[in-house]
């Protein structure tokens, strides 16, 4: 059991790996960077639900934790499949590159 | 005949020439020109054996019950004091003359057209129109209800101003189409105004309405535009009211814009730009005949009002010497004829104008034969110089096209009145004016100064087109036409000699079968007592008065301009009669006076609107488009495809939220 004076740390802890994460995912180019920045943001946002979940005395925040993982499990499957099939078709790997959206 | 039997009959004349015009236009570009030259031909001669069967219907049915009419459906029904708007057909001995006419003539000019169109790119689209106009003419004389009529109407001008302006390519035919439709919108406005008078105005004759019973909004009125209702209950308009009068005239109004007289007449000649079966069939079958129609169906109404067909007796006749004049002098061969229509159309106007009605429908009658073999055979004169239509080029032809040149004799005898079609029905005609109309025999004079005319410049146009030497290389190599456009002209000639003493015998001046076929229709609703026939003795004398100045003229003509022994040009030159040459050749500068008087007023506003209004709407109207012009591409830039936009865009929103959120619950506390 943690100590209640360390919950606020924990909090800036996330909050600080969350920046982290976003300011990767916004800087950065290479996708596969991009996506552990991604991976970064998710798992700041799992510290500090289960940083709430022990403040709380409530098991949610912990199963919640859980439901994150998973999901963030599927998405870089999802994510790496799409990376495969960029650089076979002979694409550079750079997120800048890749803006067919615009059309 | 009963309704159903009507209905279907009627149907079917209108079906065919329908279901013509859209196969040809449709398929007529796929399936080639054998396809188009028996489906364009076929539908017109199905709609003519069909027409037939009606004669043979309304001949064969008792006294009293020959005039049928029936309802294919129903259009429009908005309830009782609204408009109510049926497809009615009457078939009755009037609508039936003019459908044997419509769909006989029609017939030959179609089989005609083969012919002339055969190297003609647009063949196809040629036969689709030239059916649709054959339709339009049928559901506008079997039409029972104003609208349907006014539709049919409006179908005849769409149907003339594409087939005037069939050769697109050039520039006057555009021109002469859209003078041609300008023409008749004017008439169609009158009309429709005519029909909204009629519908506001109309109340029930007694017995149909009895007083407690409300039959619309205000108790009595009909608020119908059916025909055979109109007719019943037209006393309800009052005779020679103001009211009445001013409906007449709106109506002659439409009636002279379709039919081409005074002082709607201008698009006429200039209508020759088409091709010339089409000429023929605005002439002869379809198109200046339904003004004459026109006033024939409402004749009831014409009858309330004096001052009405006062007036359109008097435009009539005017307009027939005014032609007569125009005529003697222009060079086109198929100008001359269409004065010589406009001219022949108005004793027709006149004699429905001074209710001789019969009178009127005999002269549209023989006039469709002769009318129909002049245009026809000036069609092969026309092919036979490759396309020159100017007389004076012509000369020597009746050495050349021997039948053409003879079939063209009798249309200018039948024309002038002398021997054949003519002599019948403007004869018979004019007799009536002995006695009728306002200020007889005033104009009973100038018919016959009209005969006169007839006489000089058929002879004018007969003597220079066909006579004396070949006046240019083209007509001096001329030779016949073949026989799909000889055999056409040959069968009018033949009407052109037969019908007149067919329809008359035994006795030229007497009653014809078109009277006593016809009667039966003006005598069911009256007006007015009906023009009276002259009697014996003052039938004989017109008639004498009238042929004998057809054949001055006729002399005179050929004493000018065949045997050249006279010489006009001496007379001519004296002080008095120097302006005539130049005012007929100029056709009395109305073009030039409408150019003045319309045109350049329209299109001078036309302008200085253009320049006022033209700021002032773009300003408001690019001002709105701009502000969404604006707006869009503000926002597009956004749209960079750039994941990493995107994702900022997220952050940023996010933050921007959470921020507002916790601002807000700072707020609430």
């Amino acid at each position: 059991m943690l100590s209640q004076s360390m919950f606020p740390w924990i909090l800036l802890t996330a909050a600080f790996l969350f920046t982290l994460g976003a300011l990767g995912v916004l800087i950065r180019r290479n996708p596969l960077v991009v996506f552990m920045c991604i991976e970064l943001m998710l798992n700041a946002v799992n510290l500090a639900l289960v940083g709430y979940s022990s403040y709380l005395n409530s098991e949610e925040g912990q199963v919640f934790a859980f439901m994150v993982i998973v999901v963030a499990a599927a998405e870089v499957v999802v994510g790496l499949g799409l990376l495969t099939r960029v650089f076979s078709i002979g694409r550079e790997l750079d997120v800048d590159d890749l803006d067919e959206m615009k059309q | 005949m009963n309704a159903s039997t009507a209905a279907l009959l009627a149907g079917l004349v209108l079906l065919f020439p329908l279901a013509g015009s859209a196969l040809c236009g449709l398929l007529g570009p796929v399936l080639g020109r054998r396809f188009v030259n028996l489906a364009g031909t076929l539908s017109i001669g199905a709609a003519f054996a069909v027409t037939l069967v009606i004669f043979a219907q309304v001949l064969g049915a008792a006294s009293g019950h020959q005039s049928t009419t029936a309802t294919l459906w129903n259009w429009l029904n908005l309830g009782p004091g609204n408009l109510n708007v049926s497809v009615d057909v009457t078939i009755d001995q009037l609508s039936v003359l003019m459908l044997l006419v419509i769909t006989g003539v029609g017939l030959l000019i179609h089989v005609y057209s083969v012919g002339y169109m055969e190297h003609d790119p647009g063949a196809a689209r040629f036969f689709s129109y030239m059916n649709l106009f054959i339709f339009s003419m049928a559901l506008l004389v079997l039409a029972a209800n104003m609208v349907i009529l006014i539709i049919g109407w409006a179908a005849v001008a769409l149907s003339s101003y594409l087939l005037i302006g069939f050769w697109y390519e050039r520039e006057s035919a555009v021109l002469a189409s859209r003078k041609a439709f300008i023409t008749q919108v004017i008439g169609d406005v009158a009309l429709v105004i005519a029909a909204f008078l009629i519908f506001v105005n109309l109340q029930a004759v007694a017995p149909t309405c009895p007083p407690t019973a409300v039959c619309g909004f205000i108790p009595g009125h009909l608020y119908t535009l059916s025909l055979p209702q109109i007719f019943a209950n037209a006393s309800s308009l009052g005779a020679g009211s103001p009211l009445i009068t001013l409906i007449c005239i709106l109506l002659a109004v439409g009636a002279f814009a379709k039919s081409a007289q005074f002082p709607l007449h201008t698009w006429l000649p200039d209508a020759m730009e088409g091709p010339t079966p089409v000429s023929a069939l605005i002439h002869a079958a379809t198109m200046v005949t339904a003004g004459v129609y026109l006033i024939a169906r409402f004749h009831m109404l014409f009858e309330m009002s004096p001052i009405a067909s006062g007036m359109v007796a008097c435009v009539g006749m005017g307009t027939a010497v005014m032609a007569g004049f125009i005529a003697l002098s222009q060079v086109d061969i198929k100008r001359v004829i269409a004065y010589s229509t406009m001219s022949q159309i108005g004793l027709m106007i006149y004699a429905v104008g001074i209710g001789a009605y019969a009178a009127g429908m005999y002269q549209f009658l023989l006039h469709a034969f002769f009318k129909a073999l002049l245009f026809l055979a000036a069609g092969n004169v026309i092919h036979a110089v490759h396309d020159e239509q100017d007389i004076r080029e012509m000369g020597g032809l009746d050495s050349r096209m021997r039948v053409t040149a003879w079939c063209f004799l009798v249309g200018s005898l039948a024309l002038a009145g002398f021997l054949f079609a003519g002599m019948f029905s403007k004869e018979n005609l004019l007799g009536f004016g002995l006695i009728n109309g306002p200020g007889a025999p005033t104009l009973y004079i100038v018919g016959i100064v009209v005969n006169l005319l007839t006489g000089l410049y058929a002879f004018r146009l007969y003597g220079t087109a066909f006579r004396g030497e070949p006046r240019s290389e083209a007509a001096r190599n001329a030779h016949e036409s073949k026989a799909v456009m000889l055999w056409p002209v040959i069968i009018l000639a033949g009407l052109s000699v037969l019908a007149g003493w067919i329809l008359q015998w035994p006795v030229a001046f007497g009653p014809h079968l078109i009277d006593a076929f016809l009667n039966p229709v003006f005598s069911q609703y009256v007006g007015r007592p009906p023009a009276t026939a002259p009697g014996l003795w003052l039938g004989v004398i017109g008639f004498v008065i009238g042929l004998t100045c057809s054949l001055i003229g006729i002399a005179v003509g050929i004493r000018i301009w065949v045997r050249h022994d006279l010489d006009p040009s001496r007379a001519l030159a004296r002080p008095g009669f120097r302006l005539l040459p130049r005012l007929s050749f100029n056709k009395l500068y109305f073009d030039q006076i409408y150019d003045a008087l319309l045109v350049r007023p329209t299109r001078a506003l036309a302008r200085g609107l253009r320049r006022v209004g033209d700021p002032v709407m773009d300003s408001w109207i690019k001002g709105v488009s701009g502000v969404a012009t604006d707006f869009s591409s503000a926002f597009r830039t956004i749209q960079t495809g750039l994941i990493r936009d995107y994702a900022s865009y997220m952050v940023l929103f996010v933050v921007i939220f959470t921020v507002a959120v916790m601002l807000a619950a700072g707020l609430a506390k």
